[in-house]
């Protein structure tokens, strides 16, 4: 029996008159890895600020590990156990790369000592031990990505949602990446990822959700999403708009 | 290596404690003592304001009033009911909490500079009606013409002393305090959390910190302390007039001395406090009868001069000294010292 861990059913958002996300409905399983993929202004994004409280829902329901959690604000969504990373890296520029993932950890304990423990863990496990000590304003890409998931980590969470972190890296850096989050959700946590690079999606995600315009339009595994016509359409439309312009 | 590092640390700081206890001896002048007393008194107070205004980083512009409530709701308790300033100051300082939570619920909630506004706001307001309220009901507030405070000749209990060698003391355990809860703050979880929610908001909620409730308890720390300092300003002077404990001037030059310092570090505030009350000071004494204000304006074009080449204070030069200086003697390969965010 799977047991279901995360279950969005008929959420929404309008802003204005543009309906963002609209009826979506999906249910994510304890230890899956699920890849949300669209067009660009699909609503990936907006799935993931209704998820974790960003924004409220027009309509629809948040239901994670059996409790409604839908319009909590993030600070409360993430001790239920969602952590997040923005598609925008968002580090703390003026802490150190420890320093930045400590305060993850500060979730579940109140020590410093404890918390710059548990921190020391997961810097280590994203090869940024090398950067411990220097400001995350003078990272690179590559490493303010994986402080972004090592952030997230710190507040040891049940479901990680991952924004585009392999945006902007290279070929043998997202095969890294790649090699990492698989990890991650071996070890037991739940993935839910937002993806362009659709090789490294196929990689780690047994299951892919497809958006556009704010509305689910595929659901299945990599080869069902990626033969699916009305995929092959929203992204193949996407580019004869591209060649004529 | 590290060993050797917190011994000779340690030594420098049990040296500056023996001489800064020792210093009355030297400095036998009143008013020597009286502008030293002074610059502590900014060193503290700017250090009070640094842990809302440094960590946290929400800018108040309306320190004022925290000075004023602690140092008016302490003196009316004396003058009316003869309570001691010592027990006042708790009055004083719990009602500073009170106000700083009035101001900082609605207005932390929001984005950008409606926190700033709304401290400069209410600080002019309470300038305005402390200017204009005479007495209520028993208890007499002075209105413009100010609060004098009632002497009782020589007297700890009553806060009192013929001596300035008492004040010197007060207000360096005031300093030490204050120090000494910057650094707790620094190392504890909620240092971590302000330092988080001033870079970045919403990635500070993603990490289940609650922005708003963490903003409120440094509001109310950094109000509370301020407080005292108010009431030590109140029993130094012995006088109290709404611009000059409440004004303008009082709540600007906490956050210039902050930022001169280093804010948003332990040290820097104090660092800042020191050296600019001290050149103003001095300025003053050399200019001030000559050319009405012209210390202020001098004084401004340092405070500017410095916000432009050393933005991020006094403090970091000092840091940088030191690292040049440990480097030399030790050789020691690699980076030297970490880019500490929150400084010494
Ligand atoms: N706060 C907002 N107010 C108004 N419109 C918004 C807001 N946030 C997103 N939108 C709009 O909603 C749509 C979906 O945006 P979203 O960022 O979720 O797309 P996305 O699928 O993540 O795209 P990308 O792949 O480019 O990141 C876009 O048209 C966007 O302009
Ligand atoms: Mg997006």
């Amino acid at each position: 029996m799977q047991k279901t861990l995360l279950e969005l059913s008929d959420l929404s958002i309008k802003f204005g008159g543009l309906t963002a996300v609209n009826k979506l409905n999906t249910k994510i399983n304890v230890g899956e890895a699920v890849g949300l993929i669209g067009p660009n202004g699909a609503g990936k994004t907006t799935a993931f600020n209704l998820i974790v409280g960003v924004y409220q829902p027009t309509a629809g329901k948040v239901v994670f590990d059996g409790e409604d959690i839908t319009g909590l604000p993030p600070h409360v969504v993430c001790r239920k156990g969602i952590g997040r990373t923005f598609q925008v890296v968002k580090p703390f520029g003026k802490m150190t790369v420890l320093q930045n993932i400590m305060v993850g950890a500060f979730v579940n304990t109140s020590k410093n000592k404890e918390a710059r423990q548990i921190a020391t863990e997961i810097m280590e496990k994203m090869g940024l031990q090398g950067k411990r000590d220097h400001l995350a304003q003078n990272l690179t890409i590559p490493e303010r990505k994986r402080l972004e998931m090592a952030k997230a980590l710190a507040t040891q969470p049940k479901l990680l949602l991952l924004d585009e972190v392999l945006a902007g890296l290279n070929q043998t850096e997202i095969e890294e990446a790649v090699q990492l989050i698989k990890t991650i959700n071996r070890e037991g946590i739940t993935i839910l990822m937002i993806e362009h690079v659709l090789q490294a999606t196929m990689a780690i995600c047994s299951r892919i959700v497809v958006l556009d315009y704010g509305k689910k339009i595929a659901e299945g595994s990599p080869q069902e999403v990626t033969s699916n016509s009305e995929v092959i359409k929203a992204y193949l439309g996407d580019e004869y708009e591209n060649a004529d312009s | 290596m590290t060993g050797i590092n917190i011994n000779k640390n340690s030594v420098i700081l049990a040296v500056l404690v023996v001489l800064l206890l020792l210093l009355p001896m030297a400095v036998t002048k009143p008013y020597y003592l009286h502008v030293i007393i002074i610059c502590l008194l900014w060193a503290y107070l700017a250090s009070s304001w640094n842990i809302i205004g440094g960590f946290a980083g929400q800018l108040s512009l309306g320190h004022g009033i925290y000075t004023a409530i602690g140092a008016y709701i302490t003196v009316i308790l004396f003058n009316t009911f003869g309570l001691s300033p010592w027990l006042g100051l708790f009055v004083g300082g719990g009602a500073a909490i009170l106000l700083s939570l009035v101001i900082g619920y609605p207005t932390f909630g929001l984005r950008g500079a409606y926190y700033a506004l709304a401290t400069v706001a209410i600080s002019e307001g309470i300038v305005v009606l402390l200017n204009n309220t005479g007495s209520i009901g028993r208890f007499t507030v002075g209105g413009a013409e100010g609060l004098i405070v009632k002497m009782v000749g020589n007297s700890a209990v009553a806060f009192q002393f013929n001596s300035k060698i008492p004040y010197y003391y007060i207000v360096l355990i005031m300093v030490f305090l204050i120090i000494f809860v910057a650094k707790w703050l620094k190392e504890s979880k909620l240092g971590y959390y302000l330092v988080a929610l001033r870079e970045d908001e919403d990635a500070a909620a993603a990490m289940g910190i609650n922005v708003r409730r963490n903003k409120l308890i440094a509001g109310a720390i950094s109000a509370f302390f301020t407080a005292l300092g108010g009431v030590f300003y109140a029993m130094l002077i012995r006088y109290l007039e709404p611009n000059a404990i409440a004004g303008a001037g009082m709540s600007t030059q906490m956050v210039f001395l902050a930022i001169v310092g280093g804010s948003g570090t332990v040290l820097g505030p104090v660092i800042g406090g020191i050296l600019l009350a001290l050149i103003s000071e001095i300025i003053r004494f050399y200019l001030g009868g000559q050319l009405m204000g012209l210390h202020l304006f001098i004084y401004g074009m340092i405070v500017l001069l410095m916000i432009i080449y050393q933005p991020r204070g006094i403090i970091e030069l000092f840091e940088k000294i030191g690292q040049r200086f440990s480097r030399k003697h030790n050789d020691e390969g690699g980076r030297s010292g970490a880019e500490d965010p929150s400084g010494a």
